[in-house]
């Protein structure tokens, strides 16, 4: 094995921390909003009659965004093919890992043209999103500095990702790529080898280490809080069956 | 049609239910009264601002984060995708962008960033604010400028609701004794009389003496309201409106004579004379529990078989929605009936068991409509099968009048306007507020009017019923058009 250079070790100690933070941060939230009594029912009816029902209710939202296609269609296109995207390219990075191997699947490029296409799609939603707090009064009076932080970084992170595709040779892809995969073997088996050190690949890494490490103390927990609504998560059956809390408080309804 | 002579800002009625631009601060003078001393401390609140009452209110707001699951949840995941942005008649009829459910929020969001997340130096960068007093001004002005109608969680892609942010900054707000004259006072009077209006049980006897005698002038002879009998079948809880005020009394009356041919024994009490709760619009758990406690003491000392709410819409979603988590189950009731009974589905049920008879024809000088009231929409359930709170108020009307037409769609149903006046707004020093708030149901209504001739704008809501008498004059449309679904059964019954 190859002795490390320090780049690697400076790496390696970031993505272990941010994986640490982030794991953490996301139980303790999680936790926090199961522990948290709700005092009573506030399920907004018309509502399914039982918990299954209200799960499926939960469910919709998740998949489909039903309330916001009720709401507004274009923030619905936007939104729905920015999520689609990106959790395609999320899956396909890990599933990039197992199909990396020597030779190559047959196929493997066209699995790098839907990863370009998810990465091309992804960006442009990002851009429209972007689009909508700038132009439209209303989003931009109510749009803060985060909003426009976490779709700069994530725009930049699309892009940099992009680039490794278009802005390297062929040749300067694939060492890459015969690095990458030792690498991230090595951060589950602590078997260490050095990180890939084009630049290109090491901008895309550290934003994307950003984004993991700024996730729990952000707007994107909502990805844990729609679990969590109690305006969905709740079947309507007040009267069949009693709803008490005796750890909620005589407070705030 | 003839402008009215008043001192209000009365929105112009074109049909459009446009997006405003923004203009900030538009409404930031329209204020409530603040509360009086007895109020306040009858509801075990504090009497004005008190040294410390910032730690005081911090400390409410954690104790709130801690035990409220929808708030602390709501308080983080809102994306400020701008969803729920036109969709509040509030920010529709005033434009001013407080309004905007996502920015009402914003103003407890502001605070609960700077004093319970790690912002850490990024507090301007990220919008924290320290609660100062301007602060709380904003959010006296502003959470008193919402009816908790919950038109826009329905639209939130996290159902985050507004409702409840506006309930609990009114419970921080109140428990450091910044509170508002017309809900405390209220409150207040259930406590010392048992209804909203502040009648002893002599008057209301009095009251349901001359009612009894109208119905017989009309001809319903025998028609009784009784009040306080032990041993009577059912206990009638309707809002005490329905005991004063017009045209609610006309509602009343439809009861009365459903009950009378039904042949089923009821009784008003007097300690329960309210189906109200205005505890619920102050957020405050305990006195909403106070103020309901009383409906199930009474069916308790009556020793009555089920408990029946009139036609008002918080009414309904406390006595269907809290009052078994918050008093216990109903299972000193008559288990065959679904315990409580709305006064529509009890109906609705006589007629198609053919126990009382209709003749549609009675109502047939009237083209009605129907207005679905926030918190039966949208917090509530009517019968046993999902949406039965929008089909079985139809229904009835439907048997008891021929000619019915829907309101605009897209604003019926779950998707209705509040009428502006919900969640404890119903008071005069806001009229503005609620000529804004009524403004895009208006247009609607005034919608009906011009293309089917709707001359009946059905109601089961004790709020909305006074909302809309007293701001359809101002739209220059007639009062008389206001009434409750049991106003029609009442014309339409075969005596």
């Amino acid at each position: 094995m190859a002795p490390l250079n320090l780049t690697t070790a400076i790496y390696l100690l970031f993505t272990y921390t941010v994986g640490l933070i982030f794991v953490i941060a996301v139980v303790l939230r999680i936790y926090q909003y199961a522990v948290t009594p709700q005092p009573i029912k506030i399920m907004l009816t018309p509502a399914p009659l039982t918990k299954s029902g209200a799960f499926a209710r939960v469910l919709g939202e998740v998949f489909f965004f039903k309330s916001l296609f009720k709401s507004n269609k274009a923030t619905w296109v936007f939104g729905y093919l920015f999520h689609i995207s990106f959790f395609l390219l999320i899956f396909m990075h890990f599933l990039r890992h197992f199909i990396y191997s020597n030779p190559l699947p047959w196929w493997y490029n066209i699995f790098v043209g839907i990863g370009i296409v998810c990465g091309i799609v992804m960006v442009l939603s990002l851009f429209l999103l972007l689009m909508r707090r700038v132009v439209i009064e209303r989003v931009k009076f109510i749009s803060l500095f985060q909003d426009y932080l976490i779709l700069v970084l994530l725009m930049l992170i699309g892009l940099a990702g992009l680039s490794l595709n278009y802005v390297l040779t062929p040749n300067a892809l694939t060492v890459v790529d015969n690095q990458l995969d030792p690498y991230m073997n090595g951060l589950l088996t602590f078997q260490f080898t050095n990180i890939p050190s084009n630049p290109l690949f090491l901008i895309h890494y550290t934003l994307v280490m950003l984004l993991i490490l700024y996730i729990p103390f952000s707007k994107v927990m909502h990805f844990v809080g729609i679990f969590f609504s109690p305006t969905r998560n709740m079947a309507d059956n007040p009267i069949e069956e009693r709803y008490y809390r005796p750890s909620a408080k005589d407070l705030s309804i | 049609m003839a402008k009215p002579k008043n001192k209000y800002k009365v929105p112009i009625l074109d049909g459009k239910i446009s997006i405003p631009k923004i203009v900030p601060g538009a409404s930031a003078y329209e204020h409530m009264i603040e509360a009086q001393k007895d109020d306040m401390e009858a509801l075990g609140f504090p009497f004005k601002l008190q040294d410390g009452w910032k730690d005081k209110a911090l400390g409410v707001f954690k104790e709130i984060l801690d035990h409220n699951k929808a708030v602390r949840d709501y308080m983080d995941i809102c994306v400020r995708c701008g969803a729920c942005t036109d969709k509040c008649q509030f920010f529709l009829g005033t434009a001013d962008p407080n309004n905007m459910p996502v920015q009402r929020q914003e103003l407890m969001r502001k605070v609960y960033r700077y004093y319970f997340t790690p912002s850490g130096f990024f507090k301007s960068l990220s919008n924290a604010q320290e609660l100062t007093e301007d602060v709380l001004k904003e959010w006296y002005t502003y959470f008193w400028q919402c009816s908790e109608c919950r038109r826009c969680s329905l639209y939130c892609p996290y159902g985050i609701d507004t409702a409840e942010i506006t309930m609990a900054a009114r419970q921080i707000m109140d428990s450091i004794g910044l509170g508002q004259k017309y809900t405390t006072e209220v409150i207040h009077k259930v406590f010392k009389t048992g209804n909203n209006i502040g009648i002893p049980p002599a008057a209301l006897r009095n009251t349901l003496d001359d009612l009894e005698e109208e119905i017989e002038e009309e001809g319903g002879k025998g028609v009784k309201i009784p009040m306080d009998v032990e041993g009577a079948e059912v206990l009638l809880v309707p809002p005490s409106a329905d005991f004063f005020a017009m045209p609610h009394m006309e509602s009343l009356k439809g009861y009365a004579k459903v009950f009378h041919k039904a042949g089923i024994s009821y009784t008003v009490s007097s300690y329960a004379s309210e189906a109200g709760n205005f505890g619920k619009f102050i957020g405050s758990y305990q006195n909403t529990k106070e103020i309901n406690k009383r409906i199930w003491d009474e069916a308790r000392r009556l020793k009555v078989k089920r408990v029946i709410i009139g036609e008002c819409g918080h009414a309904w979603r406390a006595a269907y929605m809290y009052s078994n988590t918050m008093n216990g189950p109903f299972d000193f009731l008559d288990s065959k009936y679904k315990q409580p009974t709305h006064i529509c589905d009890f109906t609705l049920g006589l007629v198609k068991d053919g126990v009382i008879k209709l003749d549609p024809s009675a109502n047939d000088d009237k083209v009605v409509t129907f207005h679905d009231s926030c918190n039966v929409a949208r917090g509530s359930r009517i019968g046993d099968v999902v949406g039965g709170q929008f089909t079985i108020p139809r229904e009835l009307i439907k048997a008891a009048a021929n000619k019915f037409v829907e309101l605009r769609e897209g604003t019926t149903k779950e998707s209705t306007y509040c009428c502006g006046a919900g969640g404890g707004l119903l008071t005069e020093e806001v009229m503005n507020v609620r000529l804004a708030g009524s403004m895009p149901r208006m247009q609607t209504v005034k919608e009906a009017v011009d293309n089917h001739g709707v001359n009946f704008y059905a109601l089961i809501c004790a709020i909305c019923k006074t909302q809309f008498t007293k701001v359809f004059p101002l739209y220059g449309l007639d009062e008389e058009m206001v009434g409750g679904i049991h106003q029609l059964v009442s014309n339409a019954i075969i005596m």
